[in-house]
């Protein structure tokens, strides 16, 4: 009875649908009120402190934007983040690029290692940097050893231990989406670049590069923005003296108990932040919704 | 020919090069810390003068650290349950609903991975401060929760996405009820989503600590905390023998991961 | 003599343990175009890639006017390739695209100009120079693909496969292009394709692969009227093959018998007598008789007729119970129907015995 069935079968289908339309906000309202209540209501409080304590106004940023310190806590957190942008980027594109054309066997044990580490406890690792790089740390020895220095170097407390730290961190976040990237790029691609009389460094700059650049810029920005919040590694391998922004927040608040001051240093960091994400989202398509939007 | 391993000529020892040194780079600090943890020098020297495991035994032993353990685990535990439900809640209830503003909701719900941890972990500490949620478990809980979730739910969305959804309709067209229908059908086509969800989040919670620092009392920490708080004084071995621990916690949950994986293709 | 144009001499490659071409060695003219036929894994890339220089040769040697290719660096052999996939540079417009190898050689800016200009002309796309390649359909792209490989006058161009991935009706379309830019330029063209149609349509000589190695190379007319094997008579055109034992052989014709003792001649290459082989024969080669008169053809019984327009397509069942193909123009089929006896015949130069 193919016409009985049909005439059932319809409506329920429809039914269905309509009201999987309500049932589907429903099932977020959990989510959408922990989100609320928990991250939305106490984060724009902070913020709100910025401009209200100690009295309304504006006198916190212009304390954080007038005084010394502050600025020199800028510098240096956007300082460490561009280098170690720049030096993961060096480093993290030959690795994406090898990783990406490695036979299987060799690439799954790189892409064992990046994962690793890249899960590896952020404690422990920072940890054994501490250790690594200290004055009398395997590193001074084994460069003292090789004759390449006298003295040993200062590697910790400053900012070059922050940024060695902070390059082992962020080393795989650029490698692994940047080598997805390059596997997307067909090979022949390039080898009609070579049929074409193109040597490998016109290869590299014409073709290989350019189609890369989404990869790399987006790979590039999320460094720098999870480098510009970062507080746990610069906190441990910087020292008192050389502070970050993260670092300066914290201080604020559990040291100093200046809400308003840490509001609006959080509001600052938020804003670059989410600033550079909408450049990303705007103009890299990695808003391309990575979610079941249909 | 720039893509091809075998075609590069010269480049691809340059190539070689770099990525043995990368590889080497991030190798280095974790094997390291394993080898120190079984050495015998309080000082750290390396490579340590002999081997022991007292280190361990400290750990093991002394209370303090066994509760910040006890803590960890609990409060992950408690973390994963709750992320792998609302997660799996909000992606079910994301991939099967259409109106206005959806995309934006979405994006809500990934905020909390793109924002400094610090931010959050300030703002959620002076909102607890009023509750008198901190020092308290659910205050790790919650704090945990809310970072975990969006890895959550993009896991499980992304399953929910590859799980066709005209089966649901057959289903239903069968006869089953909606919620048998999300029970026998749904929940095992998306199984593995929800494996991976789990262990994100178990293993977020596990590692957190930003969030965890301002969380923690004196009487409440988890492991991580601890660690901070004990490499702010000095850099004890035990610190290595319990970073070391951490490090095989993790490795033995991505072998599960990806014998999962592996399962799922056969 | 003078030498020939392109040489591939004793090619071989092997991975691990994989052959994937053995003892291939072909000459081919200037001007000639030349394609390699084959079933899939037959070694057609391979041999080209070599050429192009993207794979070395475990053995062999290939050489340009006299002068070997192995040595010279891919990107200064100075050959034009056309790939199966869309290879054109997705960043860069049309025109960029077949710009590229004449900026890369450095060429004045008002010669590559012109030169874009004239090879967009060629394949008829010049208005589509400000174009990026994702806005241009399939046949669109591998048009500005080929004036790219011709933009630096090559004296070779290679082709893989590169109408596979379109419909049918484009690439008829593109086919008839290919032998019009063929005919204007004289490049030399090598070009890969596992489809006998397309290979017959364009190729002035077709090489059948087989398994690595090259069964036969000559025009399409010599390999569909004089197939050197069972393997290149299967591939190329359609063909009935009857089980036969050579009795006989004799200056390049055999005398053979069929199961049912009926005897039968046929063009063959050295045979040992006794030995079993295979008689070939083309459906349209054959004809059927509706009396069962004649002692020299062979008693069957009509299975099917199909009416297709120019022809009569029929099925007829041997002595033996095989089923044979045969065409005919549709007058001669009169007097036939389906199950009456008829008598198959043809001419004993259609027949090929192969082992
Ligand atoms: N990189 C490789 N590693 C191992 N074996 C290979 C490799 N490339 C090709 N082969 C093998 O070499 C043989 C010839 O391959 P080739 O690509 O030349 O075939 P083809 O005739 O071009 O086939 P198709 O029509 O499918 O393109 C095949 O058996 C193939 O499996
Ligand atoms: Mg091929």
């Amino acid at each position: 009875m193919p016409t009985a069935l049909s005439s059932v079968a319809v409506p329920a289908r429809r039914r269905f649908r309509l009201s999987a339309e309500t049932r589907g906000i429903k099932l977020m309202l959990p989510v959408l009120l922990l989100l609320v209540l928990c991250f939305l209501v106490p984060v724009i409080t902070l913020l709100l402190r910025s401009v209200m304590e100690p009295t309304p106004g504006w006198q916190n940023y212009a304390e954080l934007l007038g005084s010394q310190t502050y600025v020199r806590v800028f510098f240096n957190t956007f300082m460490v983040a561009g280098v170690v942008t720049l030096i993961t980027l060096l480093v993290g594109f030959p690795t994406a690029w090898l990783l990406a054309i490695l036979p299987q066997r060799w690439s799954r044990l790189m892409f064992a290692v990046l994962l690793l580490s890249m899960w590896t406890n952020l404690l422990a690792r920072t940890y054994a940097w501490m250790v690594l790089l200290q004055q009398t740390g395997l590193i001074n020895r084994v460069l003292m050893a090789l004759g390449v220095i006298d003295q040993p170097l200062a590697l910790v407390n400053n900012l070059v231990g922050v940024t060695i730290g902070m390059t082992y961190i962020m080393l795989p976040f650029l490698v692994l989406p940047l080598h997805a990237t390059l596997r997307a790029i067909d090979p022949s691609t390039l080898r009609a670049a070579a049929v074409c009389g193109a040597s490998r460094w016109q290869s590299l700059r014409l073709v290989l590069l350019p189609l890369a650049l989404p990869g790399i810029a987006s790979g590039a920005l999320m460094v720098f923005v999870m480098s510009l919040g970062y507080y746990v590694t610069p906190a441990l391998l910087g020292g008192t003296s050389y502070m970050m922004l993260a670092e300066l927040i914290a201080q604020l608040v559990q040291s100093l108990l200046n809400w308003g001051l840490a509001g609006a240093a959080a509001f600052v960091l938020l804003v670059v932040t989410l600033g550079l994400y909408a450049v990303q989202l705007r103009y890299l398509g990695a808003g391309r919704s990575e979610m079941g939007g249909r | 020919m720039l893509l091809d391993y075998d075609r590069l000529g010269g480049w691809r020892w340059g190539l070689v090069a770099i990525g043995s040194a990368v590889m080497l780079f991030l190798l280095l600090p974790i094997v390291f810390i394993a080898a120190l943890s079984f050495g015998d020098s309080q000082w750290l020297v390396f490579p340590p003068p002999g081997w022991t495991t007292q280190w361990y035994q400290q750990l093991l032993t002394d209370p303090v650290w066994v509760n910040a353990l006890l803590t960890s685990a609990k409060v992950a535990v408690m973390v994963t349950l709750l992320s792998v439900v609302l997660g799996l809640l909000a992606a079910l209830g994301l991939a099967r609903s259409r109106f206005f503003g959806k995309s934006a909701l979405q994006a809500f719900f990934l905020t909390p991975m793109v924002l400094p941890v610090v931010v959050l972990a300030v703002a959620l500490y002076a909102f607890f401060l009023k509750l008198g949620l901190t020092g308290t478990l659910t205050g790790f809980v919650i704090g945990h929760l809310i970072i975990a979730l969006p890895f959550s739910i993009i896991t499980i969305g992304n399953s929910l996405q590859s799980f066709d959804s005209a089966l649901e309709d057959a289903a239903m067209i069968c006869g089953a009820g909606p919620l048998e229908v999300k029970w026998r059908v749904t929940l095992p086509a998306i199984r593995l989503g929800l494996f991976a969800a789990a262990i994100f989040s178990f293993l977020i919670s596990w590692d957190e600590v930003v969030l965890s620092i301002f969380m923690a009392s004196p009487t409440l920490q988890t492991l991580p905390v601890l660690i901070w708080s004990t490499l702010r004084q000095d850099l004890t071995p035990v610190i290595a023998s319990a970073s070391t621990l951490l490090v095989a916690f993790t490795v033995l949950l991505m072998l599960l991961a990806s014998f999962l994986k592996k399962g799922s293709r056969q | 003599m003078t030498t020939p144009f392109l040489q591939i001499r004793g090619l071989r490659k092997t991975y691990d343990q994989v052959v994937a071409i053995d003892q291939v060695s072909l000459d081919i003219k200037q001007g000639e175009f030349m394609t390699f036929l084959g079933p899939s894994g037959s070694g057609k890339s391979t041999t080209l890639y070599i050429v192009a220089g993207f794979q070395e040769p475990t053995e062999g040697q290939v050489l340009l006017n006299g002068k070997s290719l192995l040595d010279v660096a891919p990107n200064k052999r100075n050959i034009g390739m056309v790939f199966q996939r869309y290879t054109l540079f997705p960043h860069l417009t049309v025109g960029e695209n077949v710009a590229f190898p004449l900026r890369v050689r450095r060429r004045p800016e008002s010669e590559v100009k012109a030169k874009v200009a004239k090879m967009l002309e060629l394949v008829h796309l010049a208005e589509y120079r400000d174009r990026l390649p994702g806005q241009l359909s399939g046949g669109q792209q591998q048009r500005v693909a080929i004036a790219r490989a011709l933009a630096y006058d090559p004296p070779l161009l290679l082709m893989d496969e590169p109408l596979s991935a379109l419909d049918k009706k484009l690439r008829e379309e593109i086919q008839f292009e290919l032998r019009r830019i063929h005919q204007e330029t004289g490049v030399t063209i090598l070009y890969v394709t596992h489809d006998q149609e397309e290979a017959l349509r364009l190729s002035d000589r077709i090489a059948v692969f087989s398994q690595g190695r090259i069964e036969q190379v000559g025009t399409g007319e010599e390999l569909y009227e004089h197939p050197s094997s069972r393997f290149v008579a299967g591939f190329i055109g359609n063909s009935n093959f009857l089980p036969v034992k050579v009795e006989q052989m004799g200056g390049g014709r055999a005398r053979a018998i069929f199961p049912n003792g009926q005897a039968v001649e046929g063009d063959a290459r050295a045979f040992a007598a006794g030995s079993e082989g295979t008689l070939m024969v083309r459906p349209e080669k054959m004809r059927i008789r509706p009396h069962a008169a004649s002692a020299r053809g062979l008693a069957v019984t009509v299975r099917d007729m199909t009416y297709l327009g120019d022809s009569m397509h029929f099925a007829v069942q041997t002595p033996w119970e095989q089923e044979l193909a045969v065409r005919m123009a549709v007058g001669d089929g009169q007097g036939l129907c389906i199950g009456s006896s008829a008598v198959l015949e043809w001419d004993a130069q259609h027949g090929h015995v192969f082992a």
